[in-house]
């Protein structure tokens, strides 16, 4: 049965970067073959979290798709889906890289109408087909400069010789690419394409948010130097990114229904990403796509889960007393010096990292204000449960970011932290105005401004199946 | 105008009447969609079905063309039925002749936009929890809450018109209609709401329970939807009554009453043939029953709900040791609604056709302070846990840093609930174990408790008459007439993860619910000395030496769990002990029975199975739930106990000799049989058009709001049963799709009285919604086959299956 052997095979493509992982982590040699491939660390970890995610979503599908008539197509598109992501983080020959991009976003499109029977999923898998195009020729033509420019075929050739192309080629070359990443990455305002493609089975959806749209990441970590030399570029980048992160999770809060929630999570977890790219510590934001990987294919694949009984009645909002305050605030500040440390950053040397230091002080902040209010926890319990909770989890990060720093030390510019500016201050005070909005309940009871999130995030009108004669199960 | 309001009121609640009901998927309810058209005869709802929302009413010819070669459909009773419909070609003729037909389509394209909009309004007003931040002014109801936002709502091209508009729903409604005819009044009405019939059946569910909190919280009414639907189309710019609407009266469909679908023979004989095995074994045992000795006193009587389910395991129950099992309703006769200790959810414990009356909750007792403080601590630990990561993921600004320290977390488990779900199942019960569970210390509040009653709910506890009358109930509808030392009342529910319709595998008879809090109180009442007395008064003597315990079946593992017993004599100590091991042996004997079913299960492995399914998240097909129901058997289980009734029947006890008057078989008849025929016909529906009267497949399904689900992007509502719960694969049902056959066993004109007097259930059976046959043990147990008009038919050749089943057909 072709189930059973693309999930033997997939899994044993597994182990065989995972061992591919540790022969390089310990000679720390980069293995180029011809003009082609180039295998280096950001190859090995993406190739490692690619073959997991597809091993675990095949191992889940073929209980899950059983009886699926569709089971034939989309166990090969998927496992094909999976070799053709392999070849792209590979990939070192321009063309290579742009054709394994296209054929990446042709197998995805198909794999959203996976229903061919049914009209809305076509629709879906058509929107995804021309936006993925669209982002194809950008990547194409960012390519076709960068080798027209450089005189050069594969990446690792071009990216040395850069700095002898004059800025403006450059900008165009980097605006192409930042466009092109976001698009695969459903950066808003291109987006639509991943609120809509919900008509594909769960399993597909969790390779999806958990492999295919990390192709964006990919693209600005390889292509690093060309955006990285570029402050003005980088800085639009970091705005960018803020945006999708601040508004896609000003979406998932008015959001009813499970998917389209972890649709607009995935974009605001996306926009950080690629905020992160643009701060200059590439290297965090591919420890952000692997961790980002992992908890959404889980909350896709458990997205039938949601279902509990709940009495109505808003959540209790309790003003927490001043010791608290002074609790929560120092837990906050700990967990952010904790953070800088393990993943050393010095605060003598203020860069765009303070950025990164400001968002886990604010995850904290949050996780100790939420436990110490739980009152049904006797006070030792909750005293104790915060560092409990924060610090392994820190811990945890702090492991895996540092792993991927160590392994992309030969990738270029995988770290080069921007310079701190004003407007790393103004996305600073951003997220924190919208923490603290939030948390004071700012935003309830404003009709216009909830129209607004609720109509921004409407999937693509034709892939909604507004009458269910239009349904087709296959 | 107030007259007109008056009268628009009347024309609301008209054209709603054609609508079925839909309830949230926490305590799913098994109802037959076409419940509004009921009242018509069974052919002429399903072609009005067909008229209104594009489904289909009949098997489809590959599922006939299946049943037809796997020999599901008898050669002889189809050539009987398709002559008396007057169809002269042959049955494969006929399936070539109905594949090329095509059915009339229901074309509603321009409803487009307009059912996007009402369904993103709707999706957010019903909301139960998903979302944190909700609709605004949600608690004014709908109709405000919807005015609030429109205004603003960009989608709508003529918004400006949206204003000014009244602030009751009512004059809205009016106002929009204000172009329209009185006389058309109800046509457009019907026409809208029957574009969204997956919504529109919610609401008509939600504005009719009086005892839903989100509906107290968060009212909303057909009006109001109505009033809203009809304003956003003058928003959008679309007519309030397109053309072609005035001209649909209803029953137009009726005119294609000359021509009857060319499947409803197809589905006869498929029926019949069904139906007359089931009647040759059950009339073969009632010929063998004795009458006069009394049997043994058995060890213990077991109480299994009627479920199709219970019939599996009653029979390997039976087969382990000297044990007697009966069939009641599963929520033991109980009308009431249930709080579990430490939470704030009512449960609905009773079937929808009966109003809860009573509230029993669950408070902790004294006897086990220490079980209690345990069973707290673990608890408050879990939702605290289950609290902050809602909290953390739902954060504008905090959930970046919480996906990159939680993110390896949720890769560990990933790979742990896919790769080996069972070994952690085991770890998980083995932890679980810890955690005392809420029956070892508390105690039920089945004293009236006055104090404790809520002004807006429902009394708490029974009186004392009370208590004994549910008593009396029960052993009177059972025919209850000797008493084991051990007698278990067991309620059921499933075991499931990540699956929306866990709630459709529980106990229907308690709203979707598990039954064992409802055996809980029934034993409790039982054991009640009080009750003893009063009973015995009445004639049912309880013996000193029996005693009641409560359990739960486990549907989708056949486990049964005894719930924390009483003090127990050392013999009945005993028994019970056997019992617990006997009840081990029927679970891996019933396992192993189901497991040829579920694909890819091993006999031999059947327990170890089953566990898997219960714990997998990958798995869409944990159990078959009811699918095959297909017939209600109410008599002694000496009918039913010496064959095999595949999970197929319902199964009520029954005893005509100790129910003279026809009591016991009346509140059968109305009560549980006719929630048989709502299960049953929910099967049906869901499985001969899935998209249309089901909810489609579970792989694409998305839950919304947490009360539904809807496919893919969003839309309509979907209602009914999803593909995996009736299908093997995307085509072949493992629901044999078959209207329900009631079996009595009892005197036919005792039988007739009941129909004679329940008008409702005489229309079902009129109507063809199910069928009805009589053994009357009066007459030497001859068959008596309900006629539709109230006449009985005896069947020529009782058994049709003894003679060549060779087709033989009148061409």
């Amino acid at each position: 049965m072709l189930s059973s052997f693309t999930t033997r095979l997939t899994w044993l493509l597994f182990l065989c970067t995972v061992g591919a992982l540790v022969v390089h982590a310990v000679a720390g040699l980069d293995v180029s073959l011809g003009a082609l491939l180039r295998i280096d660390g950001l190859t090995l970890i993406m190739a490692v979290v690619v073959t997991f995610v597809s091993g675990i979503v095949h191992s889940f599908a073929r209980r899950y798709m059983a009886g699926s008539h569709h089971g034939g197509r989309f166990f090969s598109r998927l496992f094909g889906l999976t070799l053709v992501v392999l070849l792209l983080t590979a990939a070192d020959h321009l063309a290579l890289f742009a054709g394994c991009w296209a054929l990446m976003g042709w197998l995805l499109a198909d794999l959203i109408g996976l229903i061919r029977g049914w009209p809305q999923a076509r629709a879906a898998a058509r929107h995804a087909r021309w936006s993925f195009l669209g982002g194809s020729v950008l990547l194409a033509a960012a390519l076709a400069l960068l080798a027209g420019q450089t005189g050069a075929t594969t990446i690792s050739a071009a990216l040395s010789r850069i700095e002898s192309l004059p800025v403006g080629t450059l900008a165009s070359i980097a605006g192409l690419l930042i466009v092109a990443a976001m698009i695969q990455s459903a950066l808003i305002p291109f987006h639509r394409w991943l609120l809509s493609s919900m008509t594909a089975p769960t399993p597909v959806s969790a390779f999806m948010h958990a492999g295919l749209v990390n192709a964006g990441g990919l693209l600005l970590a390889r292509f690093a130097p060309v955006v990285a030399g570029l402050p003005e570029v980088m800085l639009a980048v970091v705005v960018v990114g803020a945006l999708s992160a601040l508004l896609a999770q000003a979406w998932m809060l008015v959001q009813v229904d499970v998917k389209r929630q972890l649709g607009c999570s995935t974009v605001a977890q996306m926009g950080f990403m690629v905020l992160q790219c643009g701060l200059g510590y590439f290297a965090a934001a591919i420890a952000h796509l692997v961790l980002h990987g992992f908890y959404k294919a889980y909350l896709f694949l458990s997205s039938g889960s949601t279902v509990v009984m709940k009495p109505p009645g808003a959540e209790a909002r309790d003003a927490s007393g001043g010791p608290a305050l002074v609790v929560t605030g120092l837990t906050a500040v700990a967990g952010g010096g904790l953070f800088m440390w393990f993943t050393g950053k010095s605060i003598a040397a203020p860069d765009g990292g303070l950025l990164l230091t400001l968002v886990v002080v604010l995850a904290v902040l949050h996780a100790a204000h939420t436990m110490l209010r739980t009152t049904a926890l006797s006070a030792p319990t909750r005293a104790v449960a915060v560092p409990l909770v924060v610090l392994p989890a820190l811990a945890l990060y702090a492991l895996v970011y540092n792993g991927i720093v160590a392994l992309t030390a030969t990738t270029p510019m995988a770290t080069a932290p921007a310079e701190g500016s004003v407007v790393h201050g103004l996305v600073g005070a951003l997220f924190v105005l919208a923490y603290i909005a939030v948390e004071r309940g700012w935003h309830l009871e404003r009709p216009r401004l909830y129209t607004l999130l609720l109509n921004t995030s409407q999937p693509a009108a034709s892939t909604v199946t507004t009458h269910r004669t239009e349904y087709h199960a296959h | 105008m107030p007259t007109d309001l008056s009268a628009l009121r009347a024309r609301v609640e008209n054209a709603a009447k054609v609508l079925g009901r839909c309830w949230p998927l926490q305590s799913y309810i098994a109802a037959n969609p076409l419940a509004g058209l009921e009242k018509l005869p069974f052919d002429e709802a399903v072609a009005e079905g067909q008229a209104l929302y594009g489904g289909r009413g009949y098997p489809s010819v590959a599922q006939l063309r299946a049943a037809w070669d796997a020999g599901a459909i008898n050669a002889n009773h189809l050539a009987d039925r398709l002559e008396a419909y007057g169809f002269t070609e042959s049955p494969a003729h006929l399936l070539d002749r109905m594949e090329a037909a095509t059915p009339p389509s229901v074309n509603r394209s321009n409803d487009s936009l307009l059912n996007r909009v009402m369904a993103k309004w709707l999706a957010v007003f019903v909301d139960q929890g998903q979302a944190t931040w909700t609709m605004p002014r949600r608690q004014e109801g709908f109709y405000a809450a919807w005015r609030a936002v429109a205004p603003y709502d960009t989608t709508l091209a003529h918004r400006d018109c949206l204003h000014d508009l009244p602030e009751r729903p009512l004059e809205a409604l009016a106002a929009a209609l204000s172009d329209v005819e009185p006389s058309q009044w109800e046509r457009v009405l019907r026409h809208h709401l029957t574009a969204l019939p997956g919504w529109a059946s919610f609401i008509k569910w939600r504005s009719q329970d009086r005892h839903d909190a989100w509906q107290a919280a968060h009212p909303i009414t057909m009006t109001g939807y109505l009033a809203a639907r009809l304003h956003t189309a003058r928003a959008i710019g679309l007519p309030v009554a397109p053309d072609g609407v005035a001209e649909a009266a209803v029953g137009a469909s009726r005119n294609g009453r000359d021509r009857p679908a060319m499947a409803a023979p197809w589905l006869e004989a498929w029926e019949a043939t069904y139906r007359e095995q089931l009647l040759h074994d059950v009339q073969a045992a009632a010929a063998t029953i004795h009458t006069g000795a009394a049997p043994d006193r058995p060890k213990a009587q077991l109480v299994f709900c009627i479920d199709v389910r219970s019939e599996v395991i009653r029979r390997h129950v039976e087969q382990a040791g000297p044990y007697q099992t009966f069939g009641y309703a599963g929520f033991f006769g109980l009308p009431m609604q249930f709080q579990p200790y430490d939470s704030d959810n009512r449960i609905t414990a009773c079937p929808p056709i009966v109003d809860p009356k009573h509230r029993i909750q669950e408070v902790c007792g004294d006897h086990r302070p220490d079980a209690a403080a345990a069973h707290e601590r673990w608890v408050a630990l879990g939702r605290a846990w289950q609290r902050l990561i809602k909290s953390l993921k739902h954060n504008v600004a905090a959930a970046f840093g919480f996906v990159e320290g939680s993110g390896g977390l949720f890769g560990v488990a990933m790979a742990a609930r896919t790769l080996i779900p069972g070994w952690l199942r085991t770890q998980h019960q083995a932890w679980a174990k810890r955690v005392p569970t809420s029956d070892t210390f508390c105690d039920l509040s089945l004293d009236r408790a006055p104090a404790a009653d809520h002004a807006d709910g429902l009394p708490v506890g029974l009186s004392a008459e009370e208590r004994s009358y549910y008593a009396e109930a029960a052993f009177r509808l059972m025919g209850w007439q000797q008493f084991a030392p051990v007698v278990v009342f067991t309620g059921h529910g499933s075991e499931t993860v990540n699956n929306p319709y866990a709630s459709s595998l529980d106990c229907g008879a308690c709203a979707g619910h598990p039954g064992g809090p409802n055996a809980r109180i029934l034993a409790a009442i039982c054991n009640d000395p009080a009750v003893r007395e009063v009973l015995s008064e009445r004639g049912i003597v309880i013996p000193e030496d029996t005693v009641f315990l409560a359990a739960e079946h486990t549907t989708t593992t056949d486990a049964v769990r005894l719930f924390h017993p009483p003090t127990l004599t050392e013999r009945q100590a005993k028994i019970v002990d056997q019992l617990r091991r006997d009840l081990h042996t029927a679970r891996v004997q019933a396992a192993a029975e189901r497991a040829p079913a579920l694909q890819g299960a091993r006999r031999s492995h059947a327990v170890a199975d089953t566990a898997r399914r219960a714990a997998d998240w990958a798995e869409t097909r944990p159990e078959w739930g009811l699918s095959g129901n297909a017939a209600f058997i109410m008599a002694p289980r000496a009918l039913t106990a010496e064959f095999s009734l595949d999970g197929r029947a319902f199964l009520h006890a029954y005893n005509w000799q100790t129910d003279d008057r026809g009591t016991a078989l009346e509140t059968i008849m109305t009560g549980p049989l006719v929630v048989g025929e709502w299960i049953n016909m929910q099967y049906y529906f869901s499985t001969v058009d899935n998209a249309v009267y089901g909810s489609g497949s579970k792989i694409t399904q998305n839950v919304v709001g947490n009360v539904g689900v809807w496919q893919g992007n969003g839309g309509d509502l979907m209602t009914g049963l999803p593909l995996q719960s009736l299908q093997v694969d995307d085509a072949t049902p493992y629901h044999h799709p078959l209207r329900l056959l009631a079996v009595v066993y009892a005197p036919r004109a005792r039988v007739s009285r009941v129909i004679e007097r329940n008008a409702q259930l005489r229309s079902l059976f009129d109507h063809e919604w199910m069928a009805l046959t009589v053994l009357d043990p009066e007459h030497s147990n001859r068959r008596y086959v309900y006629q539709p008009g109230g006449t009985w038919a005896t069947p020529s050749t009782e058994s049709r299956d003894d003679q060549d089943t060779e087709p033989a057909l009148a061409l």
